[in-house]
């Protein structure tokens, strides 16, 4: 190599690192001139009203573009098109009942965190804070509002390892004490205990007497609906096929995600509604993929969030009849996890 | 000025021109006693490679399951699905890019492509936007990247250095490559603190740290024109012949080279993977999952102390005695996880051994198999030990997480404890069956 040649790399790789730190800070600048949806989302915050709160509206998590994103926001159920009250809380999952909230948010850092928090629905101010043993899955308040559920994706559990693992829990609301964790309950199928290593449970959904409860356990690749008792410490398996149950107001029914075949690519479930006193189901008119826990809109109507398009974080909230038939309705544009407070 | 350029025919000019100190050209065989061999400018070139690449992949990867959840909404196990269909691929790209790499003496130039190809990865993230089928398929061009580069690149270390200082130059290349692999979750976790939810800027960021790496490869690193001109002894074959697969294949028919390749695959199959070995930690420590990250530092902190004295001790002792060693390490871990309460310490002593494994095992074999492997198959070669290690790696894993799920992580311990203990000394026995021959 010739002197001339050497010094022509060292020009060329000085271009090359000086392309690469120009890169990188504009990518910097660029990335700090973006939406920040925590900081920013303050300066933007639509206050929420006495009366708003007051009356029947829907809580949700605003995914619209811009500084919202992330936060909890209101509108009133008589007019969900209405443009929403932002409050001061960022979540991943949020929910509404009875005068309280739960929220599940990521603190993220050189070592990402996990909190969640149970807060006054009227005052969105917090009441109890805690930590999470992984990411947000599900949160669920029940319907006085004296018990909160949610569940977290364990991680370390590995990505590009062994299937995931999930860890459900419940607690108090008015103290925030734990009470439970489901993967310690007893499980019974068909009066027998059974248990495996690799028992699952997620997205719990509570009936009216804060005792029993819904949720999905997962094991060996099948998913069942389990009905819970709270005071026995015990869950017992009803039937199979039934993820991310949701109880209907009346008490009678389940809607849930249905896996609709598997294939190449990310599962496709489709929203459904279990006969509880039958033990059958029927698909709703929503063909899309569902992944959420579904939220009943009144006794007749069950609703959920939909990313905008595949590759979009922006989702909006629809609406479908509950009995099958009927046609998917938009309800609320850039929202997810709706909780309807129907007052 | 004319850039005479990244991609140079390869002419005599290569002798005189390497900056390589001396004493690497003198005779190997007479130096390799107390005296230090330095460690070549290439290999020190390519640690830096392997150095800002891995800064680059692992910014990425620490983020990867936060940015696949919230932004590509891919639940753990349908990512979990996809990342182990793409397994068999990178093992086809390993071998084919090995060939080439040695039929053309175009070691650079293939390994240039893989690392190319992860760097493109990074733009290619932010280009298509989060859709689940467009990112898996660039996880997958990325991987296929890293599968494409490394045995030409291992084939360069080894051409690079003689033959008794392998270990040490190795372990320099490996000491360098961990500390990008430790800097990366730091630097891609510092970012996302500051601007919350920007994966682009990481990816940007990666993208351009990446660059700096292959600018150093494609512009600074040159290819080695093998020194056997003359035909290797135990070689068949014609010196000129082409390099085709069979020819590679054929390099079982070298015993050392086929014992060598058995004994790393075998002690693979009872490799419990880090993954799970952390795992086995936290759940019975009762570890906070936040501070999960602090057990791949702590073992990437003893990797790194240890990768260069390992490396030199292994020249010394002999190099297959250290895989084994490295093993016995492994076997100290499995043991102290299955039979000792763990406290602090415990997990601590665990890490330290766990570094020590990785340290005597990942660049050592290496070293070990380098010598049995003619140098115009070098790649080739590495490509099939490489191939059948992380073939019977994931098996293990596999196996393992069947095991775990239907007994319990005790049982799974337990096992393949057993089967380490009665492995190793099996290897032992093989490798000293088959011992190295004589420098040529």
């Amino acid at each position: 190599m010739t002197a001339t040649s050497s010094r022509t790399r060292i020009v060329a790789f000085s271009a090359i690192v000086a392309v690469a730190l120009i890169l990188a800070v504009a990518a910097v600048v660029l990335g700090a001139g973006g939406k920040d949806p925590v900081a920013a989302g303050a300066a933007h915050a639509v206050p929420v009203s006495r009366a708003l709160v007051a009356a029947p509206h829907i809580v949700f998590r605003d995914t619209a573009r811009g500084a919202a994103y992330g936060r909890v926001g209101l509108v009133p159920l008589a007019n969900p098109t209405a443009r929403p009250a932002i409050t001061g809380l960022s979540c991943d999952r949020v929910y509404v009942a009875g005068g309280r909230g739960l929220c599940l948010f990521a603190n993220r850092g050189v070592i990402t965190t996990y909190k969640g928090v149970i807060f006054d629905a009227r005052t969105f101010r917090p009441q109890h804070t805690f930590s999470l043993p992984g990411s947000p899955s599900r949160a669920r308040v029940s319907a006085d509002g004296r018990l909160v559920a949610y569940t977290v994706f364990v991680i370390g559990d590995g990505y590009g390892s062994q299937g995931f693992s999930t860890r459900t829990f419940i607690r108090d609301a008015a103290s925030g004490r734990e009470l439970a964790q489901l993967e310690r309950f007893t499980t019974y199928r068909d009066g027998h205990v059974i248990h495996a290593a690799d028992f699952n449970f997620w997205g719990v959904t509570f009936a009216a007497d804060d005792n029993r409860f819904y949720a999905t356990l997962g094991t060996a690749g099948r998913t069942y609906l389990v009905q819970g008792d709270l005071a026995r410490r015990q869950v017992k398996v009803l039937t199979a096929g039934v993820e991310c149950p949701s109880l209907s107001p009346d008490g009678k029914r389940i809607a849930f995600k249905q896996r609709a075949g598997g294939g190449i690519g990310p599962v496709h479930w489709r929203p459904a509604v279990l006969d509880l006193a039958t033990l059958r189901s029927h698909p709703l008119a929503d063909t899309r993929n569902v992944d959420d826990q579904i939220e009943w809109y009144d006794n007749d109507h069950v609703s959920y969030g939909l990313p905008q398009n595949a590759s979009s974080p922006v989702t909006d909230v629809w609406k479908v009849p509950a009995a099958g038939g009927g046609r998917p309705e938009r309800v609320l544009s850039g929202a997810w996890s709706p909780a309807v407070v129907r007052g | 000025m004319q850039i005479d350029g990244p991609w140079p025919r390869y002419t005599s000019v290569y002798a005189s021109v390497r900056n390589v100190p001396a004493e690497v050209l003198a005779a190997p065989a007479a130096r390799s006693g107390r005296r230090r061999i330095a460690v070549s400018r290439t290999v020190i070139l390519l640690g830096l490679v392997s150095l800002f690449t891995d800064l680059s992949q692992e910014m990425v990867t620490a983020v990867l399951p936060l940015y696949l959840t919230y932004q590509v909404r891919l639940s753990p196990l349908q990512f979990g699905f996809i990342d182990g269909m793409y397994q068999g691929a990178t093992a086809l790209v390993r071998l084919l890019g090995g060939l080439v790499a040695d039929r053309k003496e175009r070691h650079k130039e293939v390994a240039a492509t893989g690392y190319g190809a992860s760097a493109l990865c990074k733009l290619a993230l932010v280009a298509v936007g989060g859709a689940w089928l467009g990112t898996t398929a660039v996880l997958l061009v990325d991987r296929l990247g890293k599968g494409i580069r490394t045995a030409p690149r291992d084939a360069l270390i080894s051409l690079d250095s003689e033959r008794a200082g392998l270990g040490r130059s190795f372990g320099v290349h490996r000491a360098l490559d961990t500390v990008g692999a430790m800097l990366g979750p730091l630097a891609a976790f510092v970012l996302l603190a500051q601007l919350p939810g920007q994966y682009n800027t990481v990816f940007l960021v990666s993208f351009s740290i990446a660059l700096i790496g292959l600018g150093i490869l494609v512009l600074f690193v040159e290819n080695r024109r093998n020194r056997e001109t003359d035909a290797v002894a135990d070689e068949p074959a014609a010196p000129k012949e082409h390099v085709t697969f069979r020819a590679a294949l054929s390099l079982f028919r070298i015993t050392r080279f086929r014992v060598i390749a058995l004994v790393g695959s075998g002690l693979g199959l009872l490799t419990i993977s880090d993954a799970f070995l952390y795992l086995v930690i936290q759940r019975q420590t009762h570890l906070d999952v936040k501070w999960f990250p602090l057990l791949f530092l702590g073992t990437a902190m003893a990797y790194l102390g240890f990768a260069v004295p390992i490396g030199r001790i292994a020249d010394r002792v002999g190099r297959g005695r250290v895989f084994l060693a490295g093993h016995l390490a492994l076997l100290g871990v499995y043991l102290v996880l299955r039979f000792v309460d763990l406290g602090t310490g415990a997990v601590l002593c665990t890490l330290l051994l766990f570094g020590l494994y990785y340290a005597s095992t990942d660049g050592v074999l290496m070293a070990l198999a380098s010598p049995t492997i003619p140098e115009r198959l070098r790649t080739s070669g590495f490509a099939l030990i490489t191939t059948g290690t992380a073939t019977t790696r994931f098996m293990s894993s596999v196996v393992f997480g069947a095991i775990w799920v239907a007994w319990g992580s005790q049982v799974a311990m337990l096992i393949f404890l057993v089967g380490l203990a009665v492995m190793v000394p099996a290897a032992a026995l093989t490798l000293r069956r088959h011992p190295e021959a004589a420098p040529a």
